[in-house]
């Protein structure tokens, strides 16, 4: 009965990591909330003369669009500097931007969300 | 599961995809929204709907009281009322932002889920006030709003898009009779936290297994809140226990009604009890299933949480909570604000109690969430006051809340309370788990069964009586 359980548990716990591991290997380790800050929000600020943008402020089709069409146009040319004044795209790394575009589509502003109080 | 009840399978298949397109994607508002710049472009063709939305008790908080036994006829609700949770939302607990001394936002009003755009509702309709109504909360999929400061220093909800028109209209043209998502946008964590307040309304029914709820789960029959609430000119059914007002007066919704009938089990020993024990009582053993609850909040008791940075009021929360049981007759009385406080034998303030007992032949035995509380009461007239929680949870001093909400409140500048213990019976209704977890015999008929057989005005036990009745008559 216990040896039995133990393996259940065994089994449990190699089927959870397998399923945190097996579809997103790199970008599930990279906390996207983290890298948005990072490698994002210092150009997107409030009151930023680039456009504010955090998640919210854009729909998930809209991000969407963004990383697949826009993104690389419009950033290849902008020097970060923050980051040793380098072209924004040579920044980041492909797996980092999947991890922010994660976050941002997640939490886009269509997403959906409870309303709460105090 | 909207289709149950659609007579044509031509039609059935027509609404099908408009609702299955419509939870996903724009919709055939495509062609009629063109640009949304607010309720207006809603108003070009549903005056009549909003007109119908704004007498609702959804936009008024207040209503109709038929079903409360102490209302004397008048009109009551939400706003006119005090509640053991957030106590009453008017005055400036309305709208407006606290903040903290670091800045972070800490509550917002209780507005947050008024189905308006900031507005307190007014007793009769104008275009300022129809445009006040937020149709999105309720019929578009994806929308979501957020506190702003108009330039005239007043606050309101606005789409949080308002800057993006681009988004705002695809948001905008995907509008769909409410889903279950859009009606837990406001129901799943009223009360100041997820599952606070009513116990078996948790986010969870977003998209629940069959395990969780055998009517919303996708696996089961995947019933939306409307199928059950939806009523005529926008006024939903069922009022439940612990609400001042009734939205669709005569027009009440239950288990048996055109759903279930009263003897719905092959089993005569269960359908013998459906006359006297609700169906909640045996089919929800147990609630915040995935959320705890609250189940005791203490307005007197406030502590600093370094978590939330900010002042909190004492509250204990409990999950898989098994429900108490009481007689209920379809009406309650509720401690109106400005009348002598009733209480029970305990001292406590009785703000909702069930009506009826066990000689009333129109009462069952209901389950029920038993609320507990800590509010004021004001010494001579005895009445139950409210507290100015939003901007104690910045100041942290209950003595100064109590006062200012007896000055927006009852308009007294002098006052002289005391706190005392109240309790709430809310009926619970919703997640019910499949057939087989329903409570069995001996859950009740055993002496460490779940009924408090002398509270009910039985002698004891029932079964048991009669079987040592039915012993000693074979014994003569
Ligand atoms: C070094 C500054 C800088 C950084 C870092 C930066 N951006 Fe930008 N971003 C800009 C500038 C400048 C523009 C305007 C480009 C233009 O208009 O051609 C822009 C434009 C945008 C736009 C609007 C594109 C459009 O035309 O619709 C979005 C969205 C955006 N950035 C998102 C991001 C995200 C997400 C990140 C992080 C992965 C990021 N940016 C990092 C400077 C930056
Ligand atoms: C140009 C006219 C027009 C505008 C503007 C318009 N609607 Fe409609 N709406 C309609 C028509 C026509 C119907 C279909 C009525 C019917 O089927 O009988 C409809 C149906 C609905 C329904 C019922 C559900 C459904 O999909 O059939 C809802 C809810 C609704 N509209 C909400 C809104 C909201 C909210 C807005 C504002 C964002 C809006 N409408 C803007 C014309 C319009
Ligand atoms: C904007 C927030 C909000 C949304 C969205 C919302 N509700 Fe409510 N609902 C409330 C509030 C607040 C009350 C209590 C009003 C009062 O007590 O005066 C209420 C009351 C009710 C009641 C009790 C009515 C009565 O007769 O006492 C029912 C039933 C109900 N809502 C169902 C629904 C359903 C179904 C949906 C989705 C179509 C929904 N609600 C969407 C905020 C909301
Ligand atoms: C608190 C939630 C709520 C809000 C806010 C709300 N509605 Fe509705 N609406 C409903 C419900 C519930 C139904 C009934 C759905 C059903 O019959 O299945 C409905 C139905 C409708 C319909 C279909 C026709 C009808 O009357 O049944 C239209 C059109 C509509 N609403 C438009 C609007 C408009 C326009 C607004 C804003 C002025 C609005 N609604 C605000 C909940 C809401
Ligand atoms: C299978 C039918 C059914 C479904 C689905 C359903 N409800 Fe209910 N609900 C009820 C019944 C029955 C009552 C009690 C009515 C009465 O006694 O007046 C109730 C009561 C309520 C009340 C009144 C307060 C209370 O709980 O006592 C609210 C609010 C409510 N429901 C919200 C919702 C929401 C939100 C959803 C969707 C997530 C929903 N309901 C789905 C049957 C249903
Ligand atoms: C005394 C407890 C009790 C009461 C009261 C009760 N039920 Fe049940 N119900 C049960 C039990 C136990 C089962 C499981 C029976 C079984 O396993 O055959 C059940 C099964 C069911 C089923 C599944 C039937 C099937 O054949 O699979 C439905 C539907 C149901 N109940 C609805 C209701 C409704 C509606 C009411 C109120 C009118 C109600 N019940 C009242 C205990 C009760
Ligand atoms: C939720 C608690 C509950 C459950 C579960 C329950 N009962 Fe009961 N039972 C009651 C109550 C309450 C009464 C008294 C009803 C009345 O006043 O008429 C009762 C009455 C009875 C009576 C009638 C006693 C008399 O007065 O003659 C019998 C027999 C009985 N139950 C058998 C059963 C059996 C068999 C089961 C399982 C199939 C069962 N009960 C499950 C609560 C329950």
């Amino acid at each position: 009965m216990k040896t039995s359980t133990t393996i259940a548990l065994a089994c449990l716990a190699s089927f959870v990591i397998l399923c945190l591991a097996v579809p997103a290997p790199s970008s599930a380790a990279l906390d996207g909330q983290e890298l948005y800050k990072e490698y994002c929000k210092g150009c997107h600020a409030s009151g930023s003369p680039n456009g504010e943008y955090t998640p919210l402020d854009l729909i998930q089709d809209q991000w969407t669009r963004f990383f697949d069409r826009k993104y690389e146009r419009t950033h290849k040319d902008v020097l970060d500097a923050s980051h040793g004044n380098r072209p924004v795209i040579e920044v980041i790394g492909p797996e980092e931007l999947q991890a922010i575009r994660d976050f941002a589509v997640e939490h886009a502003s269509d997403s959906e969300n409870p309303m709460t109080c105090g | 599961m909207r289709l149950m009840y659609v007579a044509t399978p031509v039609l059935a298949a027509l609404l099908a995809t408009a609702v299955a397109s419509g939870a996903s994607q724009e919709n055939r508002h495509k062609r009629w929204v063109k640009e949304y710049t607010g309720t207006e472009t809603c108003l070009k063709c549903h005056e009549e709907e909003a007109e119908a939305f704004f007498h609702s008790q959804h936009y008024q908080w207040r209503g109709e009281t038929p079903a409360m036994v102490n209302s004397d006829g008048q009109k009551l609700g939400k706003l006119t009322m005090i509640n053991d949770f957030c106590t009453n939302p008017g005055g400036a607990q309305w709208i407006g932002k606290v903040t903290n001394d670091d800045g972070k936002v800490l509550a917002k009003g209780c507005s947050t889920c008024h189905a308006g755009l900031g507005l307190l509702p007014a007793e009769t309709p104008s275009r300022v006030q129809l445009e006040n109504i937020d149709c999105l909360i309720c019929h578009a999929n994806g929308y979501r709003r957020d506190l702003y400061a108009t330039e005239d220093g007043e606050w309101e909800w606005r789409p949080i898009l308002w800057k993006n028109q681009e988004g705002m209209n695809s948001v905008a043209r995907r509008i769909t009779v409410p889903t279950r998502t859009m009606c837990l946008r406001c129901h799943s964590a009223s009360g100041g936290g997820p599952n606070y307040k009513r116990g078996d309304i948790e986010y969870t029914l977003k998209e629940p297994d069959r395990s969780f709820d055998v009517h919303m789960a996708a696996n089961g029959k995947d019933m939306w809140c409307v199928d059950c609430h939806a009523g005529d000119a926008h006024r939903v059914k069922g009022r439940g226990v612990d609400l001042a007002a009734t939205d669709s007066p005569g027009h009440d919704l239950s288990c048996s009604g055109s759903c279930h009938g009263e003897t719905p089990h092959d089993v005569p020993a269960l359908d013998n009890h459906t006359e006297r024990v609700y169906c909640t009582t045996c089919h929800i053993p147990v609630f915040a299933k995935d959320e705890p609850t609250d189940m005791r909040r203490d307005w007197s008791t406030i502590t600093w949480s370094e978590e939330k940075g900010k002042y909190t009021y004492d509250v204990t929360l409990e999950q898989n909570v098994e429900p108490v049981y009481a007689w209920y007759n379809g009406s309650s009385y509720n401690q109106i604000p400005g009348q002598p406080v009733r209480r029970n034998t305990d001292g406590a303030v009785t703000m909702v109690t069930p009506d009826g007992d066990r000689a009333d032949p129109a009462a069952r035995i209901y389950a029920f969430k038993l609320h507990r509380g800590v509010l004021p009461v004001l010494k001579g007239k005895d009445w139950i006051m409210p507290v100015a929680t939003e901007e104690l949870y910045h100041h942290g001093d209950p003595d100064r809340a109590v006062r200012d909400a007896a000055k927006s409140f009852y308009g007294l500048d002098q006052v002289d309370y005391e706190w005392t213990d109240t309790v709430r019976y809310m009926g619970l209704f919703h997640e019910i788990p499949p057939a087989e977890d329903a409570l069995q015999c001996l859950d009740c008929h055993s002496p460490d069964g779940r009924m408090d057989w002398q509270a009910l005005g039985y002698d004891g036990d029932p079964l048991a009586t009669r079987r040592t009745a039915a012993s000693k008559d074979s014994g003569r």
